[in-house]
């Protein structure tokens, strides 16, 4: 299932793409990331607006009302903000559906990555079963794997003086963080549990994501730091982007209600 | 918070943990490969290389005592005339075996990537394949003598003639290199990498089958292409063999194909319905074959006569697979099985009317 739905399709596409392009593996992670990140921008563009409706709402005064009529019991306070989000139609959940679609394309990508570079025997065997009928593997069959100073294939260094540097896992973690730290509109509210749980991601995603590219194929470094540059051109098209976020002691860009930065 | 800081900790473990899951099923992995001589079979399966006692098909050794986990077996081993058994493996590492004992007697370093490919020995030299794109060329001692790069990784056997040495590339090239001066003689051109080994015949023709699915006869002396067929609409992955002046090949289509070799139109065909990834073991008598069963993870057993109808078919058990090459020892055919059960065998003996005489399952 995973298999048919998931990895193949995205590797039938990357090998359709590569051929197109005249055989650079690279461009051709960067051009599905493009594809994939055209493919779900409604879904994106859903997510950042559910984020800002959120940020809104809860700097509204209904909703700090009803944190201070139940602070002493959770259970009907989260009962009443449900019923809240009802009132005004708002579903949490949707603003958390893109981050869920992201993590299968990313287990997906680095299984198609590793699939079609086909380094050993039955991994090119996997691949020929994998291919469609229509798709004529002959003509890509060896990939060339190598990218500007990476082999796509292979966990990424630079050697300077000895040291293996880890480049694009660096390029991930500072990525991935500027990505949290910009698109974080942050709540006028000093108790909002989801603006603090927001600042905790922005911390702990990009070491996560450094970690994992440090270990990994480089191709999947490739598609994470292409991603969150998309992302950013994604947030600053919908103007929901806070770049003095970023600057030493500047608190983070609250949001009023409206939606405002202040 | 604090359960929801736990959460979040533990889906990003759990991820790492998926993700690791996805990189060591992506590993190198292999089938086994399977050759004899006069009292043992010696595979090449997974961790580790067997002998085995063709009489009882009981294990006589196994080397390496403690194996690597990232060491897979994938390359037939071969005998040197000095009675060496060269195999290599994925650490990048090639071994001299004794065939006795199963001890190394030496061991090749140099390589910078995996040992898919077989080596071919002579009576002075072993030439040793490496999907590092070079050919190393090394005295019986295992000391290296000469390298040759080519463009692509190595995955065949190289065949010589006495003047060069011929083998090709995944990068769809058939390389010439000559013996004396360690230059490359001449390089031809293929529809598609060539996976498998070369085939040389008597009368200075070199057989290429490609992953294009073409089918090659080219000049030993200057590599010119003496007729070439395009024989199937999808791959070639082993090389073909040749026998009384014929030519076996099988595709990825499960169909297995007799053409003569000084060209011209093919003989038979018969249709095997599944992949058939391995080279024929050929008898005057019988032709033996493994393919995958079309939309099911297991794969068949063909005992075929020399007209190509089908005599009996094998079903394997499980998920086994007949990736490998059949090989003949004595009255036996050595059938190397690829599967992911520990239960299951890595090799079956048949005799020659296709009834299994024993079978070898690696001891824990």
């Amino acid at each position: 299932m995973w298999e048919t739905v998931i990895v193949n399709p995205f590797t039938n596409v990357l090998l359709m793409i590569y051929k197109l392009i005249g055989g650079n593996f690279g461009v051709a992670i960067i051009l599905f990331t493009v594809l994939i990140r055209l493919l779900t921008h409604p879904l994106m563009a859903s997510q950042i607006k559910g984020s800002t409706k959120m940020q809104e709402l809860q700097n509204s005064k209904e909703w700090l009302d009803l944190q201070k009529k139940y602070k002493d019991d959770k259970e009907k306070l989260a009962q009443e903000q449900m019923k809240y989000y009802q009132s005004i139609g708002y579903n949490p959940l949707a603003s958390c559906l893109p981050t869920f679609i992201q993590l299968p394309i990313m287990f997906g990508l680095y299984q198609s990555i590793m699939r079609a570079i086909a380094a050993s025997p039955m991994q090119l065997l996997i691949l020929s079963r994998a291919v469609y009928p229509f798709f004529r593997l002959a003509d890509v069959v060896p990939l060339n794997s190598q990218f500007l100073w990476m082999n796509l294939g292979q966990p990424e260094r630079v050697y300077l003086f000895g040291y293996g540097i880890p480049v694009m896992a660096i390029l991930v973690a500072a990525t991935t963080y500027i990505q949290s730290k910009v698109t974080l509109p942050v709540s006028a509210n000093p108790n909002d549990q989801s603006a603090m749980m927001g600042n905790m991601m922005a911390i702990y995603m990009p070491l996560f994501m450094g970690f994992l590219t440090y270990s990994f194929a480089s191709g999947l470094a490739l598609y994470i730091i292409i991603g969150n540059l998309l992302s950013l051109v994604q947030y600053a098209l919908l103007g929901k982007i806070y770049w003095k976020n970023l600057l030493p002691g500047k608190r983070p860009v609250p949001v009023q209600a409206g939606g405002k930065k202040k | 918070m604090k359960t929801k800081y736990i959460v979040l900790i533990g889906l990003l473990a759990l991820l790492v943990v998926v993700l690791s899951g996805c990189a060591s099923g992506l590993t190198a992995s292999a089938w086994p490969a399977v050759m004899a001589d006069a009292n043992n079979a010696y595979i090449a399966g997974g961790p580790y290389v067997y002998a085995v006692n063709l009489q009882s098909g009981a294990q006589v050794w196994r080397f390496p005592d403690k194996p690597s986990t990232a060491a897979p077996f994938y390359a037939t081993p071969t005998l040197t005339s000095d009675g060496q058994l060269i195999v290599g493996g994925f650490d990048k590492k090639l071994y001299s075996l004794d065939p006795q004992t199963g001890k190394s007697t030496w061991q090749f370093t140099d390589a910078r990537d995996r040992w898919i490919g077989p080596v071919l020995a002579t009576d002075s030299l072993i030439f040793a394949p490496n999907a590092d794109y070079n050919l190393y060329v090394l005295n019986l001692k295992g000391e290296l003598q000469w390298t040759f790069m080519a463009d692509q990784s190595i995955w065949g056997r190289p065949v010589t003639d006495g003047t060069n040495v011929y083998f090709g590339t995944l990068g769809r090239k058939v390389y010439a290199v000559n013996l004396q001066t360690h230059k490359q003689a001449w390089v031809q051109t293929m529809d598609g990498a060539v996976l498998g080994s070369l085939v040389l015949g008597a009368d200075n023709t070199l057989y290429v089958a490609s992953y294009g699915g073409t089918l090659y006869a080219l000049n030993t002396a200057d590599g010119k292409t003496a007729w070439s067929k395009s024989a199937s609409s999808t791959w070639f992955w082993s090389g073909p063999v040749l026998t009384g002046g014929n030519l076996y090949v099988g595709d990825g289509n499960g169909k297995f194909m007799a053409f003569p070799a000084a060209g011209g139109e093919k003989l038979w065909e018969q249709d095997l319905s599944g992949s058939i990834v391995g080279s024929p073991f050929i008898s005057d008598t019988t032709i033996v074959i493994g393919t995958e069963v079309p939309g099911a993870d297991t794969g068949n057993v063909y005992f075929l006569d020399s007209t190509g109808k089908i005599i009996r078919t094998l079903p394997l058990s499980g998920k086994d697979q007949a990736y490998g090459n059949p090989v003949g020892a004595g009255d036996l055919i050595l059938m190397p099985l690829s599967t992911s059960d520990a239960k299951d065998p890595i090799m079956l003996a048949y005799d020659s009317t296709g009834a299994i005489k024993w079978s070898f399952i690696p001891p824990k």
